[in-house]
């Protein structure tokens, strides 16, 4: 995620629907207005079948039935690659050079190129290996160097990370964080890794069942989801439903249950029913060192580590909560299923919406 | 023909060799193009235009000769053209044998790349042209295998040449015709000649397409 101000609009959609499939195996895709900046990362995100893939081929100008006036792009490649990137019989350099086929450059120039595609990705040793004999994460980097190599000014990844593992996905995720900086191009992106796309993602747009449902700078989005729905997709995993009890100064109380009551900054009238959203990083275990106003008690029902985290699933009555420690540390190592504990959290980090005809 | 008249054996060989080479090639035009086209799009019909091509690739030759030999006699569709007991009429059976196997195994080939091979080869911005020539190159095992079964199916038929071209010494006598006649004659030596000729043209071509196959795959 970058600082930078925004940059120029690289390709922007407008009116955009898709048709696919017919009967009752159809499925529409339909985006008002979505645009990609230079230098900017788009993630997009929603469930499996949300049409997030589909919006990819549509920007990219692969969707026969999207109208062409609907996307339009400034100069320079529209380039996307796919979730199961195809190789090229032949060598990994052959794989990079004929995405440059018919292209009217100086030798030297493609050689450029070229090279850097190839370095930027660390293949460079691989160059004259079979890239049909690659690993599948030297397959992706693969295709992202055959991307690069065009100079794109939008990159569209289709689950770029699929199927690597940790430090796969850690190495390539640093090399395209770089490779973005340094070229400036406007990238969308379609994961399912949140953790990934936090790290990459100066906005994010989420897709529900074909139609784009929030759009918006990343905290905007991962903070403010507009539903329940949003709000589970971008991992704000602790909802709850409640009413408004009462407001002291700035701050608005939701009782979700007897004696659990919930503060936010959030403007609510008195008495109305909302459904609260707390991020499981902003839920706190009150240990008594002040952070966070305390909510009510809960039992600890597990704890899950993959080494780096902790995530804590806690229950209160009917109610149930996830919060992340780090491993290894205080709380997570001194932690047992069944303890009791304070939960806290910042009125600030409380989303909460007036409940209409959403529910959680 | 009696004993071994080996500028005969030649002259049948060269004609061989001209009726089955323009045969293959007319149906190397006509049937990688189908053969792509079919196996990259759905549309509709495309099941039963399938279904007809894997039969005609195992029809047999000497239907097809009958068919042409109705189309091409005088009383025929296309009785005016001459083809009939011609080298001409000849290779036009042949290529309509050969045009199911090379688009069978063309629409292999293709339908074997990845389901999106051609939509990330268009997403790289490459022109209509350099994209033939990578779907050629990524196909050009299968080719070669399109040419080893056509080449293969019209060097060995002897029904449709026999039919349509007549064997008539000189004009339209090619091996397999040749073949049969000396046996009916008893000239087995002769027949034995040429069938040796035809065995070693059948072994060499399949043999250097088999080379140029496995050299290929090693690269």
């Amino acid at each position: 995620m970058r600082n930078a101000p925004l940059g120029r609009v690289a390709l922007a959609a407008k009116g955009l629907r898709c048709q696919l499939g017919s009967g009752s195996s159809s499925f529409s895709l339909e985006v008002a207005s979505l645009d990609l900046r230079a230098g900017e990362v788009l993630v997009i995100l929603g469930p499996n079948g949300a049409g997030k893939s589909t919006l990819l081929r549509a920007l990219a100008g692969l969707e026969r039935s999207v109208d062409r006036n609907a996307v339009q792009h400034g100069p320079g490649p529209v380039t996307l690659v796919f979730q199961r990137p195809a190789t090229f019989s032949g060598s990994v350099l052959f794989n990079v050079r004929a995405a440059l086929l018919g292209r009217r450059l100086p030798e030297v120039e493609r050689r450029d190129r070229i090279a850097r595609a190839l370095d930027r990705f660390d293949i460079a040793h691989l160059a004259d290996h079979n890239a049909r004999t690659l690993s599948g994460g030297e397959i992706r980097r693969l295709a992202l160097a055959r991307a690069f190599v065009l100079e794109p000014a939008v990159l569209l990844l289709d689950e770029p990370f699929d199927d690597l593992d940790a430090e796969g996905q850690r190495q390539l995720s640093l090399d395209l964080q770089l490779a973005i900086a340094e070229t400036d191009v406007a990238v969308a992106m379609v994961t399912h890794d949140l953790r990934r796309a936090l790290l990459l993602a100066d906005r994010i747009a989420v897709l529900m069942r074909g139609e784009l449902v929030q759009h918006g700078l990343r905290d905007e989005v991962l903070l403010r989801p507009d539903t329940p729905e949003i709000a589970r997709t971008v991992g704000m995993t602790n909802l709850v439903t409640g009413h408004v009890v009462r407001r002291t100064n700035e701050i608005c109380w939701i009782e979700i249950s007897e004696g659990f009551e919930i503060p936010t900054t959030a403007d609510l009238e008195i008495g109305c029913n909302a459904w609260v959203g707390i991020r499981p990083e902003h839920l706190k275990l009150d240990i008594g060192r002040g952070g966070g106003q305390p909510i009510g008690k809960a039992n600890v029902e597990s704890l899950v580590s993959d080494g780096l985290a902790t995530v804590v699933r806690l229950r209160s009555r009917d109610q149930t909560f996830t919060t992340h420690l780090l491993s290894g540390r205080g709380l997570a190592r001194r932690l047992r299923p069944g303890d009791v504990v304070s939960l806290a959290v910042e009125p600030d980090n409380v989303h909460a919406r007036p409940i209409d005809s959403e529910g959680v | 023909m009696s004993g071994v008249d080996l500028d005969l054996i030649a002259e049948i060989t060269l004609r061989t060799l001209w009726v089955c080479g323009s045969a293959l090639v007319a149906a190397l035009a006509i049937g990688i193009p189908i053969g792509i086209a079919l196996g990259g799009r759905g549309f509709a019909g495309r099941g039963l235009v399938v279904s007809s091509v894997n039969a005609g690739m195992g029809a047999p030759p000497v239907v097809v000769g009958l068919g042409c030999y109705i189309l091409f006699s005088r009383s025929g569709l296309f009785g005016g053209v001459g083809l009939i007991y011609s080298q001409s009429g000849m290779i036009i059976a042949q290529t309509l044998i050969a045009v199911p196997l090379v688009i069978g195994i063309t629409l292999a080939a293709v339908g074997a790349l990845d389901e999106e091979w051609d939509l990330q080869v268009r997403t790289l911005g490459i022109g209509r042209g350099w994209r033939l020539w990578l779907l050629l190159r990524e196909i050009r095992m299968g080719l070669l295998a399109a040419v080893i079964a056509a080449l293969g199916g019209i060097l060995s038929e002897v029904g449709a040449s026999q039919m349509v071209g007549g064997n008539l010494a000189g004009e339209t006598r090619v091996l397999t015709t040749a073949i049969m006649m000396e046996t009916r004659m008893g000239n087995f030596e002769s027949a034995l000649g040429l069938a040796a000729v035809l065995i070693g043209l059948t072994f060499l071509v399949a043999g250097m397409l088999t080379a140029v196959q496995q050299s290929g795959r090693i690269r």
